[in-house]
């Protein structure tokens, strides 16, 4: 355990929150200890406490290690001043470091607190959806794979007409001249219907098209108007298509037709029969980051999905810059955005009256039917039974205001999704409130409201206990919705969650088109749903799993024996070369350029991202070295030569010696064992928060230091808390990390049950101060 | 669903904007000294399955000529009416005279060749070209002294829920239908959905502050900043509003009798509150083209309020010796012209908002069918009768030019409006230019 571990226990234990720091110096303190150098040497400058004073505003509070620290001290302070000795550094750094320079220390003084968030833009959506389609399963059925076909031997899909039902893998079929079958069909005239539902893994436009000369229809999501409608072809017209926005995570109902024969008058019965023409039907898709491909087995299944409303104003990006989406303030353009979104969904409401309130047209109570569905709506938007105050302005008042009982409900949901109660999060919360832990648990993993079975679990105190909660949350991260979100993380962890076309020299690599990408981005995904969602999911299967996912199309890039047409398998890829994540090869391409590696932005993955270290940017622009000027370099060399001046070496000496054990993979993250006729050097060195220097010779050390270091895990839990909470984990108590890192360990790195117990924490611990006074 | 990329395009969408007036149109030639341009508009009403040619077109020409009975609602409006004889849709190609009745007619234009099949001839597909209507407005919204919020509208009457052949006239270019809008909610949405979120915006606004405030005091100091910029948010929405010139339309927002559900039995209401929307729009310049499709080509009303059970489509397969057929079809014919009649009734008592005449001096109708008469599927002699003033025509009398193809028509239209084309649709059939109608 690090020492920064060690003090943090400690002196927490010891000093309660938000009590001001009484300085051991103001007692007496031995002469030649860190609080009597301190206020010797530093305090006039300083300030007593570190807080300011005539030399130096600022108040000293940072990130730095107590080492680096220390080595800044006896290099440069006092500024022109008498050297201060590596041991008297090293002294002042850990007294000032425990007393206030460390994060955990300004907690202690300042401590954070969760503050008043909105919800973020994917929430936003995600409860939107659920609040007018009601919660529905991500995945319906049993999560078997594929798409329901029946198939006709004639136009007329009548029962009657019916050859045989199956579950095709998916739809991508040539007929040749002839039909599904010889014995069933005649030729000329048959047709087929599926049905079932498709996956939308991320949020975003989805262009559904169909490969076909022949009558087609492609319902998404809607069973009354086509998305795709190719039913009336003329000749040489472009294969139909028609684009559809999609919230990730969900599956949303398809259904399809397709008719070899002519439209309008049936005339299958004409005498003088023509010979059979050529038939294919194949139904495509371009998902967002990916070229356009059937789509594949793993995004179908033979089970429909229930309608689900999808808002699709165009919002404002949320503030990522501290590393997560947070919705931590307001904007025109939100607000805009909010008001839009809310009219789409209530005018959708009043025009589906019956559909999204389930109450009938001709009901004999309407009025009051329609009343409860205005109250069960604001309270699952609200997140919390309505008060006798609520009811009166938001529904009583507004059913006063306009006869239209369409009209009426309108104004309820325009309301309801106007308003602070439901645009903020938990506002009239209390801690230990059940109705704000069904809250924390649905946000923190499903980024929604709560579904019914929390809701019930509120409503009857049975989130009281932490049992009780855990069980709920280990519920939760079993559902699909869950994955989205940490999908989502993942990706946007490791920097490819928006990634600009990925192009190489095609004279080096001419087989790398657009496809390939899209394949390789696949293949990425697959391994990430391999290594942390399946069954056993864990943070060192993440970093050391050998297993690609490639297709045949990979499989012959990369070196490995699979037929052209091979889909999606898992193979061990180069096994005494790669293991983990970082060694997958769409990762590597993606931080490499058109021909050549770059070992300086993979070094800076690693360096923030996996091991949480705070790195600035560049202090300009700097150009790389073009590798033709120096054809005699390795790019190692070239590296080193460009960041080799004193003030580059600040970062560069973290980030090279990081980045440089992954040099035996290229610009395409293919293995490489020389580079210009030099062998290739992958040893690389870390200098971790406790000051060890740690040494690496290519990828798998690398890979075995990430899968137990203290930082490396660190920096997970961190990042993930972050993302998941959308809070400081400080905010939660200063054991947050601490605890929530033991647990990670104590779990063997379980990934579920490292959500299950973040959510946990913020939904059962008391608040930091601030919340109610 | 409505798409926004910047807090501009929002306000304009939510017809907020003060530089956006959708409803009170463009006013630039009242702005402009000297005399101001003539304000044009283009209805084309579309009935199916033909006419009964000899109690339909008059037998005289000229000025001095009677209305057979199908036209005879006419009447009132006979010095602003032009009945054209000897107009016939010459287009080929595939698809039976069914679809290229209406396919061809507002296009003058081939289908392709595609597998759609009718009642006889080759398999088509869409339209190869675009049509009048869209072409006109096309040339109108390309001016800004001519432009509308829509340029065009498309209206029907119980038009089948169904994309194809004979459910389409309107293209707006090769392959591209337009689909009508036989929904009088629907319209009345479009064109004054906007005014209505508006008005709710505005009552609902008040609550929502309430709430803030009450929700602000609840939480920590620390924390209202974040609601006080939203307080403050609101607020500029609540001001947009009220100083938005486009709540108030400049004409008194129709209020639509509601629950009239689409039935064959409702398509006189349905009729009558789609032309009431049209002239609504007219009247907030929302568009100065227009088209209105009854059914669809073989369409099938029944005209029950005329108490007749058969289908049109039916009865207009029946040979020209079934005399009670042909009475029947004389009289929905009949009715159809009513409709029209009604229309120009409307147009001539709304006066123009800038004052220059009634709406009917600026507007042409051009009612028109698929077929010269539907027994023999004939596309000679397709029914023209045009009424108002719009386009300068000399209006007033029947003519027959003799088998003309229907293209010069189409050219004359354009020729109407300043569009100068030398060709629409298939150029062999534009030869010989224009007819000679235009005064």
């Amino acid at each position: 355990m690090g020492l920064l571990r060690a003090i943090a226990w400690v002196s927490v234990s010891v000093l309660p929150l938000a009590v001001a720091v009484t300085m051991p110096a103001a007692q007496g303190a031995k002469p030649n200890e860190g609080p009597a150098l301190f206020q010797q040497k530093c305090a006039p400058c300083h300030g007593p406490n570190g807080q300011g004073g005539a030399g130096y505003s600022k108040p000293l509070a940072g990130k730095l290690t107590k080492v680096a620290m220390a080595a800044f001290i006896h290099k440069s302070m006092p500024p022109g001043g008498p050297v201060t000795t590596p041991t008297q550094a090293a002294k002042i750094a850990s007294f000032a470091y425990d007393s206030f320079y460390s994060p955990i220390a300004q907690a202690r003084i300042a401590p954070p607190r969760v503050e008043l968030a909105r919800l973020t833009v994917t929430q936003f959506k995600n409860a939107v959806t659920d609040l007018i389609s009601g919660f529905h399963s991500a995945i319906p059925g049993n999560g078997t794979h594929g798409i329901h076909g029946e198939y006709f031997k004639g136009r007329s899909r009548d029962s009657k007409n019916e050859a045989f039902q199956r579950t095709d893998p998916n739809i991508d079929f040539d007929f040749g001249t002839g039909a599904p079958n010889d014995k069933d069909f005649d030729p000329r005239n048959f047709s087929i219907s599926w049905q079932g539902s498709v996956l939308a893994p991320d949020t975003g436009e989805y262009e559904f098209s169909i490969h076909s000369r022949h009558s087609c229809q492609l319902w998404v999501n809607d069973t009354q108007y086509p998305t795709v409608d190719g039913e009336v072809r003329s000749a040489g017209d472009p294969d139909p298509s028609g684009a559809v926005t999609l919230l990730g995570g969900r599956a949303y109902t398809i259904r399809m037709v397709f008719t070899k024969a002519t439209q309008g008058v049936d005339d299958a019965d004409k005498k003088n029969k023509k010979p059979s023409g050529p038939s294919y039907v194949s139904l495509r898709w371009r998902r967002p980051n990916h070229v356009e491909e059937a789509i594949p087995t793993q995004f179908l299944f033979p089970d429909p999905a229930s309608k689900s409303y999808v808002d699709t104003t165009p919002f404002p990006p949320d503030d990522r810059s501290t590393g997560y989406d947070r919705g931590d303030s307001v904007s025109r353009e939100w607000d805009d955005a909010v008001t839009s979104a809310a009219i789409s969904a209530a005018t959708y409401t009043a025009k589906n009256l019956e559909e999204v309130t389930h109450v009938a047209d001709n009901d004999k109570n309407r009025t009051d039917d329609l009343k409860v569905f205005c109250s069960d709506f604001l309270t699952r938007a609200f997140r919390r039974p309505l008060t006798p105050d609520i009811r009166s302005v938001y529904i009583d008042k507004q059913f006063q205001s306009v006869s239209n009982l369409n009209e009426a409900v309108k104004r309820v949901v325009f309301l309801g999704l106007k308003s602070p109660r439901f645009l903020y999060r938990e506002i009239s919360a209390k801690p230990h409130d059940p109705y704000f832990v069904a809250s924390q648990l649905s946000f923190g993993l499903w980024d929604t409201i709560p579904d019914p079975e929390l809701e019930q679990a509120a409503a009857k105190g049975n989130l009281a206990t932490t049992d009780q909660v855990e069980a709920q949350a280990d519920r939760m991260t079993h559902d699909n919705r869950a994955w989205s979100k940490l999908r989502q993380f993942l990706l946007f962890w490791l920097k490819v969650d928006e990634v600009p076309d990925i192009l190489k020299n095609p004279k080096v690599y001419p087989s790398f088109d657009a496809t390939v990408a899209s394949d390789l981005r696949t293949s990425l995904e697959l391994y990430l749903q391999n290594t942390a969602w399946d069954q056993d999911a864990n943070y060192r299967d993440l970093m050391l799993s050998p297993d690609e996912f490639l297709n045949g199309r990979l499989a012959q890039l990369y070196g490995v024996a699979l037929p052209a047409n091979a889909p999606f398998q898992s193979i061990q890829l180069d096994p005494d070369k790669r293991a983990g994540v970082l060694t997958n090869p769409y990762l590597l391409s993606r931080f490499a350029y058109l021909d050549t590696s770059s070992p300086i932005h993979r070094g800076v993955l690693i360096v923030r991202n996996l091991l949480g270290r705070i790195l600035n940017p560049p202090p300009q622009n700097f150009i790389p070295l073009a590798a033709a000027a120096h054809p005699n370099l390795t790019t190692r060399e070239r590296v080193s030569l460009q960041t080799k001046p004193q003030f580059c070496t600040n970062c560069h000496g973290i980030i090279n010696p990081l980045g440089f054990t992954l040099e035996e993979f290229d610009a395409i993250g293919k293995v490489r064992t020389s580079e210009n006729g030099k062998l290739v050097d992958c040893s690389g060195t870390y200098r971790d928060k406790s000051g060890t220097l740690v040494k690496f010779t290519g990828a798998k050390d690398l890979a075995n230091y990430l899968a137990d270091s203290d930082d490396a895990h660190d920096a997970f839990v961190t990042k993930l808390f972050l993302n998941v909470a959308k809070q400081p984990p400080l905010a939660y108590g200063p054991q947050t990390l601490p605890n929530l890192e033991r647990s990670f360990s104590a779990n063997r790195y379980s990934i579920r049950s490292l959500l299950v117990n973040m959510v946990t924490t913020t939904a059962m611990l008391p608040l930091a101060t601030g919340k109610g006074g | 669903m409505k798409h926004h990329r910047t807090r501009r395009e929002f306000l304009k969408e939510m017809g907020l904007a003060a530089s956006v007036l959708p409803f009170l149109g463009n006013l630039n030639s009242l702005a402009l000294p000297g005399k101001p341009k003539k304000k044009q508009r283009l209805v084309i009403l579309f009935s199916p399955d033909g006419v009964v040619p000899w109690n339909f077109w008059p037998d005289a020409t000229g000025a001095n000529f009677a209305f057979k009975e199908s036209l005879s609602p006419l009447e009132p409006f006979k010095n602003r009416t032009l009945v054209l004889k000897g107009v016939s849709d010459k287009v080929r190609g595939d698809g039976d005279n069914h679809m290229r009745g209406i396919g061809c007619l507002l296009t003058g234009i081939e289908l392709f060749p595609g597998n759609v099949q009718g009642g006889g001839d080759t398999p088509a597909g869409w339209s190869s070209g675009n049509s009048i209507d869209q072409e006109i407005k096309t040339f109108l919204q390309s001016d800004p002294s001519t432009r509308t919020r829509f340029g065009s509208l498309e209206f029907g009457v119980m038009v089948p829920d169904h994309a194809d052949t004979w459910t389409r006239m309107s293209y707006s270019g090769p392959n591209h239908p337009v689909a009508p809008i036989d929904d009088p909610y629907q319209m009345f949405s479009k064109l004054y959905g906007q005014v209505q979120d508006q008005e709710m915006m505005k009552s609902v606004l008040d609550d929502l502050k309430g709430d803030l405030a009450k929700v602000r005091s609840q939480v920590s100091v620390s924390d209202r900043k974040i609601l006080d910029e939203h307080t403050a948010l609101v607020r500029d929405m609540e001001q947009d509003i009220r100083t938005a010139r486009t709540s108030d339309v400049g004409h008194a927002v129709p209020v639509v009798e509601p629950g009239v559900r689409r039935e064959n039995d409702n398509i006189p209401k349905i009729t009558k509150l789609q032309m009431d929307l049209m002239i609504s729009s007219f009247i907030g310049d929302a568009a100065r083209v227009a088209t209105f499709q009854f059914t669809n080509s073989v369409g099938q009303a029944r005209m029950t309020w005329l108490g007749i059970s058969e289908g049109q489509h039916d009865l207009s397969h029946e040979p020209d010796g079934n005399k009670a057929a042909q009475d029947k079809l004389t009289k929905i014919n009949q009715w159809y012209c009513t409709q029209l009649a009604y229309l120009a009734k409307r147009l001539a008592e709304t006066p123009e908002p800038d004052g220059q005449g009634s709406l009917l001096d600026n507007t042409l109708i051009l009612w028109t069918n698929e077929l010269g008469q539907g027994n023999t599927h004939t596309l000679e002699d397709i029914p023209f009768v045009m009424v108002g003033n719009g386009l300068g025509f000399q209006m007033g009398q029947a003519l027959d030019f003799k088998h003309v193809p229907h293209n010069r028509l189409l050219l004359t239209i354009a020729h109407g409006f300043g569009h100068r084309i030398q060709r629409f649709g298939n150029p062999d059939y534009c030869a010989a230019g224009p007819l000679p109608i235009l005064s």
